[in-house]
């Protein structure tokens, strides 16, 4: 029988408990994959009613692209800077296993970076050039869209391959250099598929709170945006169920009777189904309904609760994977409680720090009348 | 060499990051004060080109530095990252921060107040130059690592002997970069080009000023093996700092030239060659910051080719065969064992052919010499980490290594035995020795001596030194070696050679101290 190779877990002991590692990496995946999903589905949502508004009668299209043009950069810069984070933490509590799946595709691994500095200055030439409809602005957009839907597959290849050590060694052997994917495991295209899709699905959420906040200063536009990203919302998350069911079927059996089996498990996938059937319902009917804000603000607040589950039922499948390698619990910890301590109270400064920067920026971008009738 | 380009792109435009950042906001304040128009047009086009270069490649080479260093290093970076997460951890609370406030600060311009805009530039200087703060200590860390290989103590690695002379260097570099890349935008008009070319020229002046002494600070406070690279022995070493110091001066002599007396001259050619002057400098600064710590990629703990010290041991007694996870062959005779080997131990720094290329290095060699130089590696020139195998591992690299050349066959004469005695020393003693040059001279062992007698000397070198390897060459090799050598150390000089101190490597004795304590 062939052993299976696991690279030795770090001699160090860590540096934190792994709750407080676990916590962190949650929250910040979380908000990574939000502003991943709307740099991708943007840039979908993007492309698409820049094409179609390019005729002169969809109006709405191209006014809805030329907005998204000047928040697609943003939302890729926001998906950089909280992805470094995630991949901080997750190096901490499963180096070992990542760093030897970024090695097998070490190639297509590199290549990520840079596919997202082409397709980012994409999004900017887009951020300039959109208004203008002419040239080769969707054109870029499309290459830079291309790119980060090639860039979500080789994610997906070492994500799913970090935890499949059963697959390593034959994998090197057949190609040393780094020039692998991990398309023997059945799950990559089913996972692809639901995170591409899953994509569409937030931010189509995103997009109708965004037309709910845009009827205020436009009813008719903002109605338009919140029905057609509410309706999005709602193919998007029908196909979601398919894709998920699909991944289900496509994970090893052992792992997926064990989570079954697994009453958190249970629990959190029981309240994102809730949770996102709920979405679906406010936002399709909160889109149609007289006065549509309170359904569509708590739609869009579901659809978060929604990914959070998700990505906390990720992390469990991930242990779940790992579990015949890798003990979290048993693992040697020192904590540096002062430096933790230090990094809580700039965590908490910084955010207070964008919440003042972010306040001045709204404050001025208030119409005058509004500033005045307040003062 | 893939490190090497990420992290010299990125080191270049993320100290410009922090420095225009100041540079920006000092500029604003400036124009506003004056209520000069023209320079205030200056800021919000450098602000564009500065968060299109900051925010895209300056961020993602970021990220790229950490997706190579996990490929080439993964326990170098597991070692660090298990020492300093929570570092790091902080430092991206200011990378948040700092992102945010650059994508603010280039569009606000028309929509906030000018006091609201300078605020969100100082916040976005303050968590730059914040981060710096706090990567500096991990980067400085990997070459002085201070007490903590004791005492595993987060500050005592952090706050280490050259921490704050590196801050200090580093926030000279970041003030000179804001200067050079002031020029990329400078204005068409005559009157507002000369204001922003003399205004630029002067923090490329003053980061000039404050990196001279910051560079002498530091380099007193690295590790004496590392001061010995600087003596002049090593040709790389010898070319970064001549490079260092000339891209600094060329780009401070503009700086002064075109910038401050004469502004007209400042034209897209010669901020072109200031650019360069910059990547030049920094380039030859990683070079040298990279060289400086070998063998190690973590000093004390984990070796340049991510063995780490605590291990070699425990390799050298069992073998790589008993404890390496992939290995391509399980026969450990085969010519593939050999060559998975040389990946295994040898790639983290060299190709076989390419960039720093093992077959020009091995010319020459057969596969007994090539084992028995392993042995010796780590003291070479001190570079090299020691070997970390037993003898059928050694037998086996050594025996790839040979097979990278066709053997020699050297055709012998009168005529040429003096050539071809170099190209022996070159390929045998030329990585250790020179005959009247700096390094390890042998001027003095064989001077006054025939060719013969130089020759007789040859097997009893590996008896005269535990650190030679026996020599083995063949007999028309070795009397055309004797002869160069003999020729060379009888050659009358100017200035006898004056032997320069040559790092040692880490010996076995050292590792095992270090294995205990790291243990």
């Amino acid at each position: 029988m062939q052993t299976i190779p696991i690279p030795h877990v770090d001699p160090l002991p860590l540096p934190g408990p792994v709750w407080l590692f676990t916590a962190l990496l949650l929250a910040v995946f979380t908000l990574h994959v939000a502003a991943m999903n709307s740099a991708l589905g943007g840039g979908l949502w993007a492309l698409w009613n820049y094409l179609r508004g390019r005729h002169g009668k969809h109006a709405y299209s191209r006014r809805l692209a030329n907005e998204l043009a000047q928040m697609l950069p943003s939302f890729l810069a926001f998906t950089i800077t909280l992805g470094v984070a995630a991949l901080l933490f997750v190096q901490v509590l499963f180096g070992n296993f990542l760093y030897t799946s970024s090695i097998l595709i070490g190639a297509l691994w590199l290549m990520v970076i840079p596919l997202v500095i082409v397709a980012y200055y994409g999004y900017y030439y887009f951020f300039y050039t959109a208004e203008k409809g002419k040239g080769i602005s969707g054109c870029i957009l499309s290459i830079s869209v291309c790119i980060l839907l090639g860039i979500a597959f080789i994610f997906v290849n070492n994500m799913t391959l970090m935890m499949r050590p059963d697959r390593w060694l034959e994998m090197y052997r057949a190609h040393p250099n780094g020039w692998n994917l991990n398309l023997g495991d059945a799950s990559v295209v089913p996972r692809y598929l639901h995170i591409v899709n899953g994509s569409l699905v937030l931010f189509s959420a995103i997009l109708a709170h965004l037309g709910m906040r845009k009827m205020k200063a436009d009813a008719a536009y903002g109605r338009w945006v919140a029905q057609r990203a509410a309706l999005v919302f709602a193919i998007c998350t029908g196909l979601q169920f398919l894709f998920g069911m699909w991944l289900l079927l496509a994970i090893p059996r052992e792992v997926a009777m064990a989570l079954l089996r697994d009453p958190l498990t249970g629990a959190v996938f029981g309240l994102a189904l809730i949770s996102v059937i709920a979405a679906m319902l406010l936002i399709l009917l909160g889109s149609l309904a007289e006065r549509p804000g309170p359904m569509v603000h708590a739609g869009f607040g579901l659809s978060l609760l929604t990914l959070f589950l998700m990505v906390c039922l990720r992390h469990l499948l991930r242990l779940e994977y790992l579990r015949p390698y890798a003990n979290l619990n048993a693992l040697n910890i020192h904590p540096q409680t002062g430096v933790i301590a230090l990094f809580l109270v700039l965590f908490v400064g910084g955010l207070a720090t964008v919440g003042y920067m972010l306040r001045l920026v709204a404050r001025s971008a208030r119409p005058s009348s509004d500033v005045a009738v307040r003062r | 060499m893939l490190i090497a380009l990420v992290a010299i792109t990125h080191v270049f435009v993320s100290h410009f990051a922090v420095g225009g950042g100041f540079f920006l906001v000092v500029t604003e304040r400036m124009a506003r004060r004056r209520g000069d128009a023209e320079l205030l047009g200056y800021c919000k086009r450098h602000s564009k080109f500065f968060a299109l270069l900051t925010l895209v490649y300056g961020a993602i080479t970021g990220v790229g530095i950490w997706f190579t260093i996990g490929l080439v290093s993964p326990e170098a970076t597991s070692t660090l990252i298990h020492t300093f997460v929570w570092g790091w951890a902080i430092e991206w609370v200011f990378f948040f921060v700092e992102i945010t406030a650059a994508i603010l600060y280039a569009r606000s311009w028309e929509s906030l107040q000018a006091r609201e805009h300078m605020i969100i530039g100082w916040i976005y200087f303050v968590a730059a130059w914040l981060s710096l703060v706090i990567i500096n200590g991990i980067l400085t860390f990997m070459l002085t690592p201070g007490t903590w290989p004791q005492n595993h103590d987060f500050w005592a690695g952090f706050f280490n002997p050259t921490y704050f002379p590196s801050l200090v260097a580093r926030t000279a570099i970041c003030l000179m970069l804001a200067g050079i890349f002031g020029y990329v935008t400078l204005p068409g008009a005559e009157g507002a080009r000369d204001k922003v070319a003399r205004w630029a020229a002067l923090w490329m002046i003053a980061g000039t000023v404050i990196l001279l002494p910051s560079l002498w600070w530091y380099f007193a406070c690295i590790p004496r093996f590392s001061q010995l690279y600087l003596g002049g022995a090593m040709t790389g070493v010898r070319h970064a700092v001549r490079g260092g110091i000339g891209f600094t001066a060329l780009a401070l002599v503009l700086a002064i030239v075109c910038g401050l007396w004469k502004p007209r001259w400042m034209r897209p050619p010669v901020v072109t060659v200031m650019l360069i002057c910059g990547l030049g400098a920094i380039g030859a600064g990683e070079y040298l910051r990279e060289y400086l710590r070998k063998p190690w990629a973590v000093n004390s703990v984990v070796y340049a080719n991510d063995i780490r010290s605590a291990e070699v041991e425990e390799l050298q007694h069992k073998g790589v065969g008993a404890t390496a996870n992939f290995l391509l062959t399980a026969d450990r005779t085969s010519a593939a064992y050999g060559e998975n080997l040389f990946h295994l131990q040898c790639g983290s720094c060299h190709a076989a052919g390419g960039y720093r290329g093992m077959a020009r290095r091995v010319d020459g060699w057969d596969a007994d010499f090539a084992a028995d130089i392993l042995q010796h590696i780590h003291v070479l020139r001190g570079t090299m980490p020691p070997y970390a195998g037993n003898e059928e591992d050694r037998k086996a690299l050594g025996a790839y290594l040979a097979s990278l050349n066709p053997p020699w066959h050297l055709q012998i004469t009168d005529s040429n035995r003096m050539e071809m005695g170099e190209k022996v020393f070159n390929s045998r003693c030329g990585h250790c020795h020179t005959v009247n040059g700096s390094m390890r001279p042998l001027r003095g062992a064989f001077e006054k001596q025939t060719p013969a007698q130089v020759q007789e000397a040859f097997p009893a070198l590996a008896m005269m030194s535990s650190d030679m390897p026996a020599f083995n060459a063949p007999d028309d090799q070795a009397q055309a070696l004797a002869f160069y050598i003999s020729h060379e150390a009888n050659k009358p000089l100017a200035h006898a050679p004056s032997p320069q101190e040559m790092p040692t490597g880490t010996t076995h004795s050292e590792l095992r101290i270090q294995s205990k304590e790291l243990r």
